[in-house]
């Protein structure tokens, strides 16, 4: 647990990198929002979430090799880096809620402006859009982490090859019709196939970083 | 007393090659052991498997007697800055040296910030400038702090005196001399200058295709090699009986590469028979050793006679 909480701190030696890149891109999409008079465009809380993803792979790409040359396990720096972003998953899901129900106060900033309320996911009381968004950015940085590690363990051709293992998953899902069952589940059932698909993202991750060399 | 590194059979197969090939080397405790050979002979490979960067084909590995490879207690105690090391200015280019320092003092409990600090000024590197602007020697520069200032007990540099000017170097050869004496800590050093540096060392390992080719102190080279000059028929009454590597003639004079210790009877005897004695230098010693067989072998066996 000390390594862990050592190579989350190593991760924030350079705080604004990890926390200024997602919030610069959401206050940019916000920006461009504003500036268009409020028509409903959603998609700029959808770059936050995938901004995640982002920082999940450059985290790995990027920071593993130094993070292991100062003596950490493979094992610690993962635990660490997956423990720095959930962290940041919370604390940013706690202020999408926050601005989620400023938006809701004041009538869409005075513009009707629905940027921060996606209908039928984020469109609950605080502490759901609080608990969907912590799980959905959870999943999207450990998802990036398991990219950063297959590039790092087999290169480009290696994320190409990852990439077309799940296409078959991806179609047979939408296939076997899975998908429009979960389009009937409720925000919170949701929630819980994002939280438990995390889960899986998580132990895949980890079964990939074991044999990293650097 | 358990050695600090012992490693027995150890052979890294790539695809491609073969990076080491049953390599056997046991290093002392609080000691410093010069790492020689060509590139890719296998020395960074020796060094990564070290510190568990990356894994062994075959064979064991020991660092204060248990495998490093995702061992916690030993690689906390151990620093490898290699000379290619990737820091995090790639995806962050504005990824500075005191960035990378702040990093190294929060992983490494014995970190001297003072000593970092110091050693940045006397290699007149900025803390300020961005690690993906410095120039080759900056960088070495900046792994030779981390690699000191961690004062890990294990310390490993990987040529880190690669694009250097003679005065960082001399600043780093003082440096690491003092720092040794203050904090004695096991110090393996990979390098290419190897007549510069070859005072430091206490043992000499030299690498070839992934084999250990000399293991041996450095004290029981130093002499242990010679080369003989003269005219051809004194240099062949001289060298009768001894083991030679290699004999060059030019004319009436002659030049042979003898092995064993010269005594202080066979200086006399020299001179008298107008013989030039000249002691192999340890970079000399090397390039013999390396990409050719049979030769480290009948030295190995002398020296440890």
């Amino acid at each position: 647990m000390n390594t862990m909480i050592m190579v989350a701190r190593y991760h924030l030696v350079r705080p604004v990198l990890f926390v200024a890149i997602p919030w610069a891109t959401l206050a940019l999409a916000f920006a461009v929002n504003v500036a268009r008079g409020g028509d409903t465009f959603r998609d700029g809380l959808a770059v936050f979430f995938c901004m995640f993803f982002v920082v999940g792979v450059q985290r790995i790409g990027g920071w593993l090799p130094f993070g292991l040359a100062l003596g950490a396990t493979r094992r610690s720096f993962y635990g660490g880096t997956a423990l720095l972003g959930v962290a940041m998953s919370l604390v940013s899901g706690l202020v999408i809620a926050g601005v989620q129900a400023i938006e809701r106060a004041t009538g869409g900033w005075g513009l009707s402006i629905t940027f921060f309320r996606v209908p039928h996911l984020l469109n609950g009381p605080w502490y759901a859009t609080w608990l969907t968004s912590f799980v959905g950015l959870s999943l999207l940085f450990v998802y990036g982490m398991w990219y950063g590690i297959v590039y790092r363990r087999w290169g480009t051709l290696g994320v190409l090859a990852f990439i077309a293992v799940q296409v078959p998953v991806a179609l047979a899902y939408s296939w076997s019709g899975v998908g429009g069952h979960l389009a009937g589940l409720s925000a919170l059932d949701l929630t819980g196939v994002i939280a438990a698909l995390t889960v899986v993202f998580l132990a895949g991750g980890h079964a990939t970083i074991r044999r990293v060399t650097v | 007393m358990t050695p600090a590194i012992s490693v027995t059979g150890l052979t890294r197969r790539y695809p491609d090659q073969v990076a080491l090939d049953d390599v056997h080397l046991t290093i002392g405790a609080e000691t410093i052991t010069g790492l020689l050979g060509r590139n890719g002979a296998g020395k960074t490979t020796l060094l990564r498997i070290l510190a568990g960067q990356e894994f062994p084909s075959s064979g064991s590995v020991r660092v204060f007697g248990s495998s490093p490879a995702e061992n916690e207690n030993v690689l906390r105690r151990l620093v490898l800055v290699r000379e290619d090391q990737a820091y995090p200015d790639f995806a962050y280019p504005d990824f500075k040296v005191r960035h990378a320092l702040r990093a190294a003092s929060l992983c490494y409990p014995n970190w001297d910030a003072g000593l970092a600090s110091s050693l940045l000024e006397d290699f007149g590197l900025l803390p300020g400038k961005a690690i993906k602007s410095l120039s080759r020697g900056q960088r070495s520069a900046l792994g030779i702090t981390i690699g000191l200032a961690a004062r890990a007990q294990v310390t490993l540099l990987d040529e880190p005196c690669a694009g250097l000017d003679a005065v960082a170097r001399q600043i780093f050869y003082d440096r690491l001399l003092a720092e040794y004496s203050d904090f004695p800590r096991t110090v393996v050093l990979s390098t290419h200058l190897i007549d510069e540096a070859a005072a430091l060392f206490e043992n000499v390992v030299v690498i070839d295709r992934g084999r250990v080719v000399l293991d041996t102190a450095a004290d029981g080279l130093r002499g242990m090699v010679t080369t003989v000059s003269g005219p051809v028929l004194a240099v062949d009454s001289f060298t009768e009986g001894r083991p030679v590597w290699e004999r060059r003639g030019l004319g009436s004079q002659a030049s042979v590469v003898m092995v064993g210790q010269v005594s202080g009877e066979d200086r006399e005897r020299a001179r008298s028979l107008g013989l030039d004695l000249t002691p192999l230098s340890l970079q000399q010693l090397v390039v013999r050793t390396s990409g050719r067989s049979g030769v480290a072998g009948a030295l190995t066996e002398r020296t440890s006679a």
